[in-house]
């Protein structure tokens, strides 16, 4: 089955040194830096920088004029890369699917309108309408007609590198012929203002692996690969640019922000892409390094890099001097340049290098280099101790299959918090006064089980993932646990409180405790540690979707044997501001109440399980068409699901009217196609709407299965476009 | 009794939120980190905010501050020698 082996047919950049591939090569081929003074937005007390700044137009460059930055970058990005993987996408295509790593989202633009609310009291929402971190993967894939599979990955520094790896996976599944994999970030002032405050910035411009480094540069931008079955590829007779031949990831579950100091995680996930892509060390001729420049990540990354290749450190540099570290999207910038290095089969050195650190004992490549490349790694680490490792090879490689066996997931524990109580919460200043009725989960009763570190620094949903958890899962030391939690908003506790004190006291007494539970792998970064879990630690981010894609991400670990166990979930939390903008657009109705709450489940292979609650049999993630099509609906359904196991279908239905009818219909359909007819049940009246709604669904589908001993169908629909399924049998 | 140890113990127990510590338990020789009071990292970088919210010191490298994060008496020395001059 080589024939599903996924290849690069095609590459989108924008970033800080150029706008497409061939002008971001000259930058590096000329040694030109891409870092100059910000000017993107005023920063009282940290100034001009260096900064890895995209200052082309991007509206000019043909960039859709709604959508935030991040929105603009990658949707740029995406139709370069399709342009040059040259697909006829006509008429839209179920076949070809997008996933992107992306963690600032839409925060420079929600900023905009904190900002002037704080500083003029005007309520100016429509900014923030483009804040989820999914929202510039529903804008690549409205616009291009992409309707597989899509998903965001929020996992801070490596989210673009895991979303290359979690794209092949869904191509070797079978899942989609072609996935546009990558990722987008904008700068922010959020971003901008955390990692200064975490002391994470070198003032004179990145310097990776130097003696005197003093941080990183932040940069901003998006790379996009168009991965594709080697089929397919051949199939259209398209260039196949290179392959990606290996993936490794892990989780250091060691500390919020700072790297284990042996890197060990890091070890882990270079190992792992080895093992994966069928390769020894000795193979490996060019590495990209993450080398952000700061002291701690550069020494772990050496450390780990002598561990991994013993003497013979193959050629090495961090690129991170021309990009600035773009977050999300660097790991995928530096895919497509790993891509062009195997194309021209030469090395980019690693600007910023002038001194030897005795203590790191390695020299990364001044210069340019040409030479005789066949494997080249990718390193990408992030917060959390987040890790993946990517592997590309010349085409004519030889590729190692090593295909996932589709098999079902048994649950062995639930861990949940919610339905929330219903009570009327107060809207809070600085915004407008006023109030909305809610499903709240209140205070936590069981925060007693946690310890006292835990319950000063980690704010209220990130301890509702920890309890959850805890609840669902029995610690097995000799087990390799994954960890997918899912969350459509995020931690807005942390990130507003942070913001807000960024933008009223303008930089003034930041708030670092307050900056690494912002980021959306907070949780997943946290249960790792409390529960010691090192296999890969994800946190998918894909609207009312985001528990299904955190399931499909765990039961792949379990099916490629990645991982023993799996815990999966999501959690979202209410906030004053979804209240208050959800009000002020006519969101919250009388049927449609906000909620939260955060529910974990613990999954194992089936074979290891002795008494699961229930199994997962299927789990599937797709768009739908509009204008809605329920019986094509129920025909993708029926191609997943064995519907003769399955007497209920329970749906988001309830709640949002626009999505109502669609959920009516493709029950009605669904009884057409099987001759029987379905009983439809709903969750949402229980819980209230929340992205993270249908994990409570998966709980109450749990508990309908061990009472009737039937199987049951989870349906959800996004508003934006994006749908899942998901099968609970006995 | 030094008064600045004692102002910083409460300014410690409040920047960082400690839950169950009382400032008068803390040991003015005991270290912060690690053992003691068992602060992290991050705990080190919300006590940079502090001194500079309070005693006008700024610390750009976290090196610079490490001295101080030894003991609350490390600390008092540190903010003596370092306080801009009023």
């Amino acid at each position: 089955m080589t024939a599903r082996f996924p290849v690069i047919t095609g590459l989108g950049i924008v970033a800080a040194p150029g706008c497409r591939v061939d002008e971001v090569w000259d930058s590096i081929r000329a040694g030109t830096s891409g870092l100059q003074p910000l000017s993107l937005f005023d920063s009282p007390r940290y100034g001009q920088v260096p900064t890895g700044e995209v200052r082309h137009n991007l509206i000019a460059l043909g960039a859709p004029t709604h959508g935030s930055r991040s929105d603009q970058l990658g949707w740029l990005a995406a139709r370069d890369a399709l342009r040059s993987a040259g697909l006829d996408l006509s008429g839209g295509t179920e076949r070809v699917g997008v996933l992107l790593g992306c963690s600032v989202g839409g925060s420079f633009d929600s900023e905009r309108f904190l900002t002037t609310l704080l500083k003029q009291g005007k309520m100016r929402a429509r900014p923030t309408r483009f804040h989820e971190c999914v929202s510039v993967v529903d804008l690549i894939a409205d616009t291009f007609g992409l309707y597989g599979p899509s998903m965001a990955i929020a996992t801070a520094c490596s989210s673009g590198a895991l979303a290359i790896a979690t794209a092949a996976e869904m191509i070797l599944a079978g899942e989609a012929d072609v996935m546009l994999a990558g990722g987008a970030d904008s700068l922010s002032r959020m971003t901008w203002a955390g990692f200064h405050s975490l002391l994470l910035v070198d003032d004179a411009g990145c310097r990776p692996f130097d003696r005197h480094r003093a941080g990183t540069s932040l940069g901003e931008g998006a790379g996009i690969l168009a991965l594709e079955t080697e089929a397919s590829a051949r199939q259209r007779g398209a260039t196949i640019l290179a392959r990606l031949s290996g993936w490794g990831l892990s989780c250091d579950a060691h500390h919020s922000t700072a790297p284990h100091p042996e890197g060990a995680g890091a070890i882990a996930a270079m190992q792992g892409a080895l093992r994966r892509a069928g390769l020894t060390s000795a193979a490996i001729d060019y590495i990209n390094a993450h080398g952000t420049g700061t002291r701690d990540n550069d020494l772990a990354e050496a450390k780990a890099l002598k561990s991994v290749f013993g003497d013979r450190v193959p050629p090495f540099s961090s690129t991170k001097g021309f990009f600035g570290h773009a977050l999300a999207a660097s790991g995928a910038l530096e895919a497509v340049l790993c891509v062009e290095a195997l194309r021209r089969q030469e090395m980019p050195p690693n600007p910023g290098f002038t001194v030897l650190d005795p203590a790191i004992g390695l020299t990364p490549l001044p210069l340019l280099q040409s030479a005789s490349l066949a494997h080249v790694m990718s390193n990408s680490f992030g917060f959390g101790g987040n890790n993946a490792v990517l592997i590309f090879s010349k085409p004519e490689s030889e590729a190692v299959p090593r295909l996932a066996h589709p098999a079902p997931g048994a649950i062995t524990g639930l861990g949940v918090i919610g339905p929330g109580a219903t009570c009327v919460r107060d809207i809070e200043p600085p915004l407008p006064p006023g109030s909305v009725t809610v499903h709240s989960c209140g205070a936590l009763a069981d925060a007693a089980l946690l310890s006292s570190n835990q319950r000063r620094r980690l704010s209220r949903l990130i301890q509702m993932a920890l309890i959850t958890a805890r609840r669902s899962h029995t610690p097995d030391p000799a087990q390799r646990l994954a960890v997918a939690i899912g969350t459509g908003l995020g931690f807005l506790e942390d990130a507003a409180a942070f913001l807000e004190n960024l933008i009223s006291k303008d930089e003034r007494e930041p708030m670092p405790a307050r900056f690494p539970n912002s980021v959306h792998n907070a949780a997943a970064a946290q249960v790792a540690i409390d529960l010691g879990a090192r296999a890969m630690n994800s946190a998918p981010t894909n609207g009312e979707i985001s528990f299904e894609s955190a399931l499909w991400q765990g039961m792949c670990q379990l099916a490629t044997g990645e991982a023993d166990g799996a815990l999966v979930g999501a959690v979202d939390e209410l906030n004053k501001y979804p209240l208050s903008i959800g009000q002020r657009w006519g969101f919250w109705t009388d049927r449609t109440g906000p909620g939260e709450g955060a529910m974990v489940a613990s999954l194992t292979r089936e074979e290891t399980a002795t008494t699961p609650l229930a199994r997962v049999t299927a789990v599937r993630l797709g768009r739908y068409r509009r204008p809605f099509d329920a019986v094509r609906e129920a025909e993708w359904i029926a191609s997943a699901v064995n519907l003769a196991a399955v007497d209920v279908v329970l749906s988001g239905a309830g709640s949002v009217p626009a999505l109502d009818a669609h959920y009516h219909a493709v029950v009605t359909a669904l009884g057409d196609l099987t001759g029987r007819a379905l009983e439809h049940q709903t969750y949402k009246q229980l819980c209230g709407e929340f992205h993270a709604a249908s994990a409570f669904g998966f709980s109450v589908a749990v508990e309908r299965v061990r009472q009737t001993g039937r199987g049951v169908l989870l349906y959800t629909l996004s508003l934006r476009g994006a749908k899942a399924l998901c099968c609970v049998q006995p | 009794m030094d008064a600045l140890a004692n102002e910083l113990k409460a300014k410690i127990v409040e920047s960082l939120k400690l839950q169950d510590v009382n400032p008068d338990q803390i040991d003015d020789n005991a270290p912060l980190f690690g053992a003691g009071l068992d602060l992290d990292s991050i705990d080190a970088l919300e006590l940079v905010v502090m001194l500079e919210k309070h005693y006008g010191i700024v610390i750009k490298d976290i090196e610079e501050g490490r001295p101080a994060f030894q003991s609350v008496r490390a600390l008092a020395e540190f903010v003596r020698a370092r306080r801009p001059s009023q």
